[in-house]
């Protein structure tokens, strides 16, 4: 993982939070090389122990916020709560849900009723 | 006159046999139920139902504590009738039986004489010999409903008997005595029976019903989540449904759900710690985006008595 030239960019996080480490990698390898995000950058999400990371999807100006769990863990309403709360309430998060085999699946999370776009 | 709806509770299950209530709570307070009733004769079809209103638990809960229903204790509001009640329930009910028959009676005859073809000489031969069948079976009807009056004697131990010779057998009184057939009415609602006296047997608090054994949910944490999830939806104009189709514990519309497709999925979540496994936010997610829907996690804080919402839908990437 330290050769990874990814490693670098995380490094300030990684070794800090080893439990979230593998989905942080994997995440934010895929929204970088996969996904083809810009701006991406890392940044220190403590009450959740991990790092999230924030970007903006090709062709768009929104900053979007990704939150980093393993399909393995178990999460609840506070922590997502939490993640709102330190993120400065975003209009919502994006959950990046990793899976041993490397894959991984993304959801929007949205504090309140918010109906579906039609 | 208290114009509370009236929930009718059995077992811990709530029916509304009151088409008026029923439609009171479907206009003026967004609770639909489920009808269940059906045709005896047709018990299987389950397309065109009708009373009673079964009410999920969460209904009744919510109906009690804001003063809008009370519970009557049903199986106890009926009291064992006196004799001369039931006498004169019977005999009622014999009259209409034979008011039935009589009438069907009066029909037939009109048609045998208005008759067109049904006059020549073949038919009308028929018809005697057919009326004077059924006047003997009627006959030989009565004559065994005598006879199994006095054969009754025959099972009071009789010494005589024992030495006496063995009796020819009696023939066996006629299976089925040939009555006209009519209808036998159900009665759907027990609120004309002079047995039935709701009055005593009703509860106002959920407090005063849950002392008597008569309704005790919620009982659990779950229980209350529920129901505390279920008013706070309610209270910002959703109408729900059961969510079994889609997963989850409701189905949220926007609307009366006749008029409007529902945009949620609901599952209630007991507590802010609550585990949830991402597993589930897949699987809702991907099920409520395949169907138009959003799900929501509707967490339930007991000690604050809050509900907080997330709505959940794909990303559209990834």
């Amino acid at each position: 993982m330290e050769n990874h030239p990814s490693y670098p960019a995380l490094s300030s996080v990684l070794p800090k939070y080893p439990r979230a480490a593998g989905a942080l990698f994997q995440a934010y390898n895929d929204i970088l090389f996969a996904q083809q995000w810009s701006d991406v950058e890392v940044i220190d999400l403590a009450s959740c122990s991990r790092g999230a990371v924030k970007g903006r999807r090709p062709q768009t100006d929104e900053t979007l916020c990704v939150v980093p769990c393993s399909l393995a863990e178990s999460i609840s309403t506070s922590w997502l709560h939490d993640a709102f709360k330190e993120l400065q309430f975003p209009k919502e998060i994006y959950l990046a849900i990793t899976s041993e085999d490397a894959s991984i699946v993304y959801y929007k999370i949205s504090r309140g009723i918010v109906k579906p776009p039609v | 006159m208290d114009t509370r709806i009236r929930l009718r509770v059995s077992n811990e299950k709530a029916y509304v046999w009151d088409v008026d209530d029923i439609t009171t709570l479907r206009s003026k307070h967004h609770i639909c139920g489920i009808l269940t009733g059906t045709l005896p004769h047709l018990s299987q079809q389950n397309v065109f139902l009708g009373v009673p209103l079964v009410l999920m638990p969460e209904e009744v809960v919510f109906l009690v504590e804001t003063e809008l229903a009370i519970i009557i204790d049903d199986p106890r509001a009926h009291s064992g009738p006196s004799a001369p009640i039931l006498q004169k329930y019977n005999d009622e009910r014999i009259e209409a039986i034979n008011l039935q028959i009589s009438l069907v009676e009066a029909r037939e005859a009109k048609e045998a004489a208005s008759a067109g073809r049904a006059m020549s000489e073949e038919a009308l031969r028929k018809r005697k010999t057919r009326e004077q069948r059924k006047e003997l079976e009627r006959a030989k009807a009565a004559a065994a409903a005598d006879s199994t009056e006095s054969h009754t004697s025959l099972f009071v131990p009789d010494s005589s008997a024992h030495t006496s010779e063995p009796s020819v057998p009696q023939p066996s009184p006629t299976p089925a005595p040939t009555t006209p057939a009519y209808t036998v009415i159900v009665p759907p609602s027990s609120s004309s029976l002079p047995w039935y006296a709701p009055q005593t047997r009703t509860h106002t608090t959920l407090a005063s019903a849950r002392t008597a054994g008569v309704w005790t949910y919620p009982k659990t944490l779950h229980e209350r989540a529920k129901c505390g999830v279920f008013r706070g939806l309610w209270g910002k104009g959703y109408f729900m449904g059961g969510g079994i189709k889609f997963g989850g514990d409701y189905l949220v519309y926007p609307g009366d759900p006749l008029r409007y497709h529902s945009h949620f999925v609901a599952s209630v979540i007991d507590s802010p710690t609550s585990n949830l496994r991402p597993m589930e936010i897949v699987a809702h997610g991907r099920l409520g985006t395949a169907t138009k829907k959003a799900h929501l996690l509707c967490g339930w804080d007991d000690e604050k008595q809050e509900v907080s919402y997330f709505s959940i839908e794909w990303a559209g990437f990834g």
